[in-house]
């Protein structure tokens, strides 16, 4: 079993100001940031890391979007199957 | 292959006819292109738009739905007129499967609006709808197209004269669309962009863009041919039985 130790937080980013509710603010959010490197604590992690954690995480959506439509895709092939056999079916007896 | 459930079946209920093969092939075609759609939506990087950012890509999604929507129910008129023309019931089952799975794409191109909206046009103002025109006669139309399967429902057990008042009103209802959705909107002052004030299309979509947006709009006009044969096979299933079955009682 492996043991998650827990990261100590980034501290918390103020420069934003008090009248944000969160405890850090999307580089993305930020014109002037808009091709910043992610955070040194970002950097640290393996090539997959890496890779998912840059563009603001967006290939994070990819990789759901695509399990989304692999599901749908598998649906629709059984869906066909079934759809098969059942012609099959009818073609034989009638 | 297709042996009809009676002989003596005439030509005008004989259910509607799928190639089984080259239904296929389009499938897998259609799930290779729309796969590599996808990666494109998100892989290729897109010029930074104040306000849009990266909600641009909803392009590649939102904008297809209705093209997508456009062609199923130019689609369904078509075959409406083919069943007025004929009296075939096939052609009157493939302009109902095609305004269904049609119906299915302006629903989801509706509420893909409103979260886009919600976060661009509306942000900060907490609205999810606040009657864009663009919208407003969007879900008009939907509302229109709704009402051919109310009128369908009602009549339920008569085929023929199902097939032929429904027939005529789906005629009219596609007959609408193109004023509803680009005509009345753009003589309007809406936030969607093409309308009054606003930049079409063609002025603010950058080149990089396009690569993946056209290949969209035809990846989700072959989902919905994928959608819709696949519900008329099953349909022609439903009425082989169901023509098998009278012809044991009788």
């Amino acid at each position: 079993m492996t043991v998650h130790i827990l990261l100590p937080q980034q501290q918390a980013d103020t420069s934003a100001g008090a009248s944000t509710a969160y405890d850090s603010v999307w580089a993305g959010g930020d014109e002037a940031n808009a091709s910043a490197q992610p955070p040194a604590s970002q950097q640290k992690g393996n090539a997959l890391e890496q890779t998912m954690l840059s563009h603001d995480k967006l290939y994070v959506v990819l990789a759901v979007v695509l399990l989304v439509w692999l599901g749908v895709v598998a649906l629709l092939v059984r869906t066909d199957r079934r759809l098969s056999a059942l012609e099959h079916r009818l073609d034989d007896t009638s | 292959m297709n042996t009809p459930a009676v002989p003596e079946l005439s030509e005008k209920e004989r259910p509607p006819q799928v190639h089984r093969r080259r239904y296929r092939w389009g499938r897998n075609a259609v799930v290779a292109w729309l796969t590599a759609v996808l990666l494109g939506a998100f892989l290729l990087d897109i010029p930074r738009i104040n306000i849009l950012e990266h909600t641009a890509r909803n392009l590649y999604f939102h904008v297809p739905m209705w093209f997508t929507m456009m062609a199923a129910f130019v689609v369904a008129a078509y075959h409406a007129g083919g069943f007025l023309r004929s009296g075939r019931l096939a052609r009157d089952t493939r302009a109902f499967e095609a305004a269904r799975v049609g119906t299915l794409f302006g629903l989801v191109g509706l509420v893909t609006g409103m979260v886009w909206a919600r976060f661009t046009w509306y942000r900060g103002t907490g609205l999810w709808w606040n009657f864009d025109p663009k919208q407003t006669m969007a879900a008009v139309q939907l509302l229109i197209f709704g009402a051919y399967f109310v009128l369908r429902s009602a009549l339920e057990g008569q085929p023929e004269k199902r097939g032929r008042i429904s027939g005529v009103y789906l005629l009219f209802a596609v007959a609408v669309m193109p004023f509803l959705l680009y005509v009345l909107p753009r003589q309007m002052e809406s936030l969607h962009p093409g309308a009054e004030g606003n930049p079409a299309f063609s002025d603010i979509t950058a080149p990089i863009m396009r690569v993946v947006f056209y290949p969209s709009v035809i990846g989700f006009i072959g989902l919905f041919w994928v959608l819709y044969t696949q519900r008329v096979r099953a349909a022609a299933l439903e009425m082989r039985a169901r023509l098998r079955d009278s012809a044991f009682r009788g």
